[in-house]
């Protein structure tokens, strides 16, 4: 009985409702009005990666880790410190793959 | 199902297209399938004041081509049009000075003796004014415009329980009202 009464109210709602209002030139002048498309600056990206590298540079340039992994890895020797910085290496490249791949997604 | 599926998906392409290839003509067939709807819940949210629900359609439009790189397809671009929409109509409303169109949830209680002779549908339509406003919202967006109560939620800014609550308490009220005169017609009927 009560989903009958609902069944029956929503039949009214729904026949009260007109249903979608024609055009008749709404469209045009919505696209008359519509101003030029501005586009995102890319600037502020570039230039947030190039502060992020230089600071990321300053701050390990005195670890000796990194400069005994580079020597390691340039001589051709797997070694403790070659080995963390080519992990290092590979980790963020995963995030940077991981995060195009989401922005992709999204657009 | 199939078909929601498809829409979604020609959806996507158009607003790519826009943001890809800053494409006028994607937006405007954008515009063309939504004006429809969009310009009849706000007729409906304004109480069929046309001229007010057509300016209010324009700038939720020009919002969302600005807004546009927004839209992450998490909802369905009608469902986040129908947001827009509403948040315009929203700012607009808290704008003008209050209305008569606010009804105290008590004054169902009052509707007039329903007349056989009075047309049914002119009666609903009165009934449904004496709702208050949030359930009268909530009625539109659920059963009029087709939303499921999350959608409806999502477009309202509610919370998903409060929508239900008021769904399910306009519903009641109006079929209190529809028994009362369906009573009233069977008497008249029969005597």
């Amino acid at each position: 009985m009560s989903h009958q009464h609902d069944d029956a109210i929503e039949v009214l709602l729904r026949k009260q409702f007109d249903g979608p209002v024609p055009n008749e030139g709404f469209s045009e002048r919505v696209m008359q009005r519509l101003p030029p498309r501005r586009r995102r600056m890319a600037w502020p990206l570039w230039a947030g990666v190039v502060v992020g590298m230089a600071a990321c540079w300053l701050s390990l340039s005195s670890a000796p880790l990194l400069h005994v992994g580079w020597r390691d890895l340039m001589g051709g020797e797997l070694s403790a410190p070659a080995i963390t910085l080519l992990l290092a290496i590979a980790g963020m490249s995963l995030l940077a793959s991981w995060w195009s791949v989401t922005e992709a997604d999204d657009r | 199902m199939a078909d929601s599926a498809a829409e979604a998906r020609i959806d996507q392409s158009l607003v790519a297209r826009v943001l890809l290839g800053n494409d006028r003509r994607a937006f405007e067939q954008l515009v063309r399938r939504y004006q429809g709807m969009v310009r009849a819940q706000l007729r409906r949210l304004l109480h069929g004041d046309e001229a007010a629900a057509d300016d209010l359609a324009q700038e939720a439009f020009l919002l969302a081509w600005r807004k546009l790189d927004q839209f992450r397809g998490e909802a369905k671009f009608s469902t986040w049009l129908y947001r827009i929409a509403y948040s315009c109509f929203l700012q607009s409303y808290r704008k003008r000075p209050s209305s008569a169109g606010d009804v105290d949830e008590e004054e169902v209680e009052k509707l007039p003796e329903p007349s056989h002779a009075v047309n049914l549908q002119l009666d609903f339509e009165r009934a449904l004014q004496q709702l208050s406003a949030a359930e009268q919202t909530v009625l539109l967006h659920c059963v009029q415009l087709g939303l499921s109560h999350e959608e409806a939620a999502f477009v309202l800014a509610m919370p998903l329980g409060t929508v239900k609550t008021h769904a399910t308490r306009g519903k009641a009220k109006l079929k209190t009202w529809l028994a009362a005169w369906n009573e009233t017609a069977t008497e008249e009927r029969t005597s």
